[in-house]
């Protein structure tokens, strides 16, 4: 055992390590521990509804197709709604530039090593982004099916993606991320033909056990005919009156940090 | 990996509440934790052995408590202690659950070390809001 890190420091000696004399106070709380992203999601959420704008998170593991997915519903829906993207990835802003390349705004969000989007860089990409020219935002969130689940963005929806060169098995080994979901998308499902160990089936079935009634959708992002029930969905969501709330306040990021 | 992100962020509420009481050390730190928070207690204490480093929290020693999974069944109102996986009525196989405990992430107690001074004034125990 080090002296440096602390890790010497057991229950049983940490009364000698700490004790620098005084006395002890305990003090009793119950307090989320991301009580803070929580409030600035609430806060990215105010924006959104200020504006009318329907914010989507996507979540998936890296290379189940959000881009392609995104890319796809764009160059379909981008007459109708106006689009907008943030981008989060850990390196590189290759993934921007695909979409900006089909002529709608996009932010890129590079997280370095953490492997998920949070309340306050959405919070930054939302201020460079024309709210109130938009209908519809993805937040492409980083591919990880583990730590984006556990913070709210401001989204008004979650989508998961699952390709089925994955697991069938997979929402029972992430049930976090999938019981947050609301809409899960299977994605590549061209190549079932091929992939005969993916059964849409137990997919669902392990979707079931999570306790949610979430849909599932079928598509393949290079088909267009196989996207038109994903197209239905973010039609239906766009229809549903959400509330327009007050403009928000700025918000006091020495508090929410 | 967002066990750091975790930290981060208690670590900010343990200096608030240090900072509020006048405490010169932070001794213990007691969080709880469920399965379905998406946060791994392991990762989340080898996390805390870097976080901590320089902070006021820095000779503190986390306590992680882990919650069970409880669902209770929205149909015939049955509540069990279930799996992550798990999260339908083990009793009559409806989906429509509520969970009862098992997501917490959260703050529970905070030990300190006041000066002597500070401290003659300063219940025991004290409840916030």
């Amino acid at each position: 055992m080090c002296t440096t890190c602390g890790c010497s420091i057991t229950p049983g000696n940490s009364q000698i390590a700490a004790d620098q004399g005084g006395s002890r106070a305990v003090v009793d709380v119950v307090q989320d521990l991301l009580a803070a992203n929580d409030r600035v999601a609430a806060h990215n959420r105010e924006h959104l509804d200020a504006h009318g704008v329907l914010a989507i998170n996507l979540m998936s593991s890296p290379g189940a197709g959000k881009t392609t997915l995104l890319e796809a519903t764009i160059i379909a829906l981008r007459d109708r709604y106006r689009i907008a993207v943030i981008e989060g990835d850990l390196e590189t802003d290759n993934d921007a530039a695909r979409i900006r390349a089909h002529g709608v705004p996009a932010v890129q969000i590079t997280t370095g090593t953490a492997c998920h989007l949070d309340a306050h860089l959405v919070h930054r990409a939302l201020h460079e982004l024309p709210l109130a020219k938009l209908d519809l935002l993805f937040i492409e969130n980083v591919g990880n099916l583990v730590c984006p689940a556990s913070f709210d963005l401001g989204q008004h929806r979650n989508v998961t993606l699952l390709s089925v060169t994955e697991g069938d098995d997979k929402p029972a080994k992430y049930p976090v991320i999938f019981r947050a979901t609301d809409l899960v998308v299977l994605s590549k499902t061209d190549l079932l033909d091929v992939l005969d160990d993916f059964d849409p089936m137990r997919a669902a079935a392990a979707l079931r056990a999570l306790g949610r009634n979430t849909a599932m959708i079928r598509t393949a992002a290079r088909r267009r005919p196989a996207l038109r029930s994903w197209f239905d969905w973010l039609e239906r969501e766009l229809a549903v009156p959400r509330p327009v709330s007050r403009r928000p306040l700025p918000l006091n990021l020495s508090l929410a940090t | 990996m967002h066990e750091l992100s975790v930290c981060q962020a208690l670590l900010t509420q343990v200096a608030e509440i240090a900072a509020d009481r006048g405490a010169i050390a932070v001794e213990r730190i007691i969080i709880e934790v469920g399965p379905l928070s998406g946060v791994e207690a392991h990762s989340l204490l080898q996390a805390f052995a870097v976080a901590r480093r320089g902070s006021c929290a820095a000779d503190a020693v986390l306590s992680i408590e882990e919650t069970p999974v409880v669902v209770l069944c929205l149909g015939c109102g049955v509540q069990t202690k279930t799996s992550p996986n798990r999260l339908v009525c083990a009793e009559c196989g409806g989906y429509r659950t509520r969970i009862m405990a098992g997501d917490e992430l959260r703050l529970r107690r905070v030990e300190l070390r006041v000066a002597a001074a500070q401290s003659a004034g300063l219940a025991l125990t004290v409840d916030e809001d």
